[in-house]
């Protein structure tokens, strides 16, 4: 295992050690692992989190415009109800605080506890779940869908409802709207090494990639042999495509790298998917190019798209300004 | 022959939970292999932290009252293991707690409401059912067939007896099931064929709980 840490069982107080010095409208706090906006205006608290590794996601986000707090379990794992009512009392102030939980059942599990708990201390709390993975199948039976990239578009939407003065059901309902109408799908060139475990949990071979794969390396629909950009950018839109209708729409996408893609092939993918979205009657909007939920160093991408109306497209070009995502004036 | 009898009080129960973490920390190997090939290979690391930190707060804990004793076993679960298994065990624990208030000892009838308060702890929060393939199988065997032993009066001894053979066969039925939860149904197999490891851990401490009474009384 090579990597640029101390010691493997502080990665996580150490990395977010490294935000909360770097970004100095954030506070960390150590024996809970949150980190948490400084100066938090009255208005609805937005919290989110879940395992490490996924960095920019969740502390990245925090800030004005999107998390007023990021709580961080242990790598690929949820964090704990203990921290996460940590992150619900500092995102608290009297306004009721609004959950972005992505569909695993960890984090569903733990955040509800936590949910519970806070509640029967006086706060309000609402929570939304992200499922935007449509290489899982949905199912009522098992936890179903998985969340990923797309859980992103739910911070942003949630946090800029927040800040201009909504109230917990009005931001519950739009974040809600985000979630029920943004679709996302990845792929994978090559595994992750969890710093505890010090190997890969799986191996690519030199000429495989997986497609479909989740973000903590959990298998997707196939593995199949390396293909051009078009040809994956065809496989993830399509697969989309066919599981909502964007047809006639605009839609704000997030192009999204998995840890170890650079940004040119990001960037080649981009243009694959804009060429593809055109010639089937799907109008982008906006977009969003970069590393933004990572799986360690885990090569390959995901494709996010989040369908608009006039109230998404409002609150998606709202200012915010967070290490992971700044959108201008 | 001595005859066996279920009497546990704050002291013993926390006895039983040195033996029962001594049996975790030593199948190490064993669970941390079983997991990586259906889950993501942390099970171990996470459920032997939270034993370590029950055993440093032993003196603590062996001194308060059973139902006190349980909320706190709760908290300190739920916060050390983490995770999934974390909160699990948090709610199963705190359960418990409710439904032993007042009590001083626990009995054989006190620990099959144990056992049921576990179950319906775990399957509520996690939204699960016996069949699911998960850490709930083997307790809800052993429950099953302690209230069979139950119907038929039978003395403590075959009761616990009943309990341990009930939490084998719940382990060992994992195997053939498609996992339902954790991490392992997002594999095209379903995890087939292989052992749950969180179902394994929870035989290791029923079984320890069986074995610790006969020992002692």
């Amino acid at each position: 295992m090579k990597k640029l840490i101390n010691d493997p069982n502080r990665v996580v107080t150490e990395m977010l050690e490294g935000m909360a010095v770097t970004n100095p409208n954030i506070i960390y706090h150590k024996d809970f692992e949150v980190i948490a906006r400084k100066n938090k205006p009255k208005k609805v608290g937005i919290v989110s989190g879940g395992g490490s590794g996924h960095e920019p996601a969740h502390g990245g986000y925090v800030g004005i415009g999107m998390l007023d707090a990021a709580v961080a379990g242990n790598v690929f794992a949820s964090p704990s109800p203990d921290r996460i009512i940590k992150g619900i009392k500092e995102a608290h102030r009297g306004k009721g605080v609004l959950l972005v939980i992505k569909n695993y059942s960890g984090d569903i599990m733990n955040f509800e506890m936590a949910k519970e708990l806070a509640e029967m201390e006086g706060v309000s709390v609402r929570s939304v779940i992200v499922k935007d993975d449509v290489a899982v199948p949905e199912s009522t039976y098992s936890t179903g869908r998985r969340g990923i990239a797309g859980t992103i578009f739910v911070h942003k939407i949630a946090g800029a409802k927040a800040e201009e003065g909504g109230t917990l059901e009005e931001v519950l309902t739009v974040a809600q709207k985000a979630a029920d109408n943004v679709r996302s799908m990845g792929m994978a060139m090559s595994s992750c090494i969890l710093p505890g475990v010090g190997k890969p949990g799986f191996v690519l071979g030199e000429n495989e990639i997986e497609i479909g794969m989740g973000i903590h390396g959990e298998p997707g629909i196939e593995k199949t042999n390396v293909k051009t950009a078009k040809e994956i950018v065809n496989i993830l839109c399509n697969k989309i495509l066919s599981d909502m209708d964007y047809i006639n729409s605009e839609v704000a996408l997030i192009i999204n790298g998995l840890g170890a893609t650079p940004a040119m092939e990001l960037y080649i993918i981009a243009k694959e998917v804009d060429d593809f979205l055109k010639a089937k009657n799907v109008t982008p909007y906006k977009y969003f190019v970069g590393n933004f939920m990572t799986s360690l160093e885990m090569a390959g991408c995901s494709i996010s798209l989040l369908k608009l109306d006039a109230e998404l497209k409002r609150l998606l070009d709202a200012p915010c300004n967070t290490i992971g995502l700044k959108v201008g004036d | 022959m001595i005859e066996i009898k279920i009497n546990l009080n704050s002291k013993d129960y926390m006895e039983y939970l040195s033996k029962a973490a001594a049996v975790i920390n030593g199948h190490k190997d064993y669970i941390t292999k079983l997991d990586a090939e259906t889950g993501d290979g942390d099970h171990w690391v996470n459920l032997n932290m939270g034993f370590e930190k029950l055993l440093e707060q032993k003196e603590l804990l062996e001194v308060m009252s059973l139902s006190d004793m349980f909320k706190k076993i709760a908290v300190i679960l739920m916060s050390t293991i983490g995770g999934s298994s974390g909160v699990l065990y948090g709610s199963a624990y705190l359960k418990v707690s409710q439904v032993i208030a007042g009590e001083d000892v626990i009995t054989a009838a006190l620990l099959k409401d144990i056992l049921a308060a576990k179950l319906e702890g775990i399957m509520e929060r996690g939204n699960a059912k016996p069949g699911f393939k998960t850490m709930i199988d083997p307790l809800y065997r052993a429950h099953e067939y302690m209230i069979e032993a139950f119907h038929n009066n039978s003395s403590d001894e075959e009761i616990l007896l009943a309990m341990k053979e009930g939490a084998a066969y719940g382990m060992n039925e994992t195997a053939q099931m498609k996992a339902i939860r954790g991490r392992a149904c997002y594999r095209s197999d379903k995890g087939v064929g292989k052992l749950d490891p969180g179902a394994v851990t929870m035989y290791y401490q029923l079984a320890a709980l069986v074995e610790y009474i006969m020992e002692h009384s």
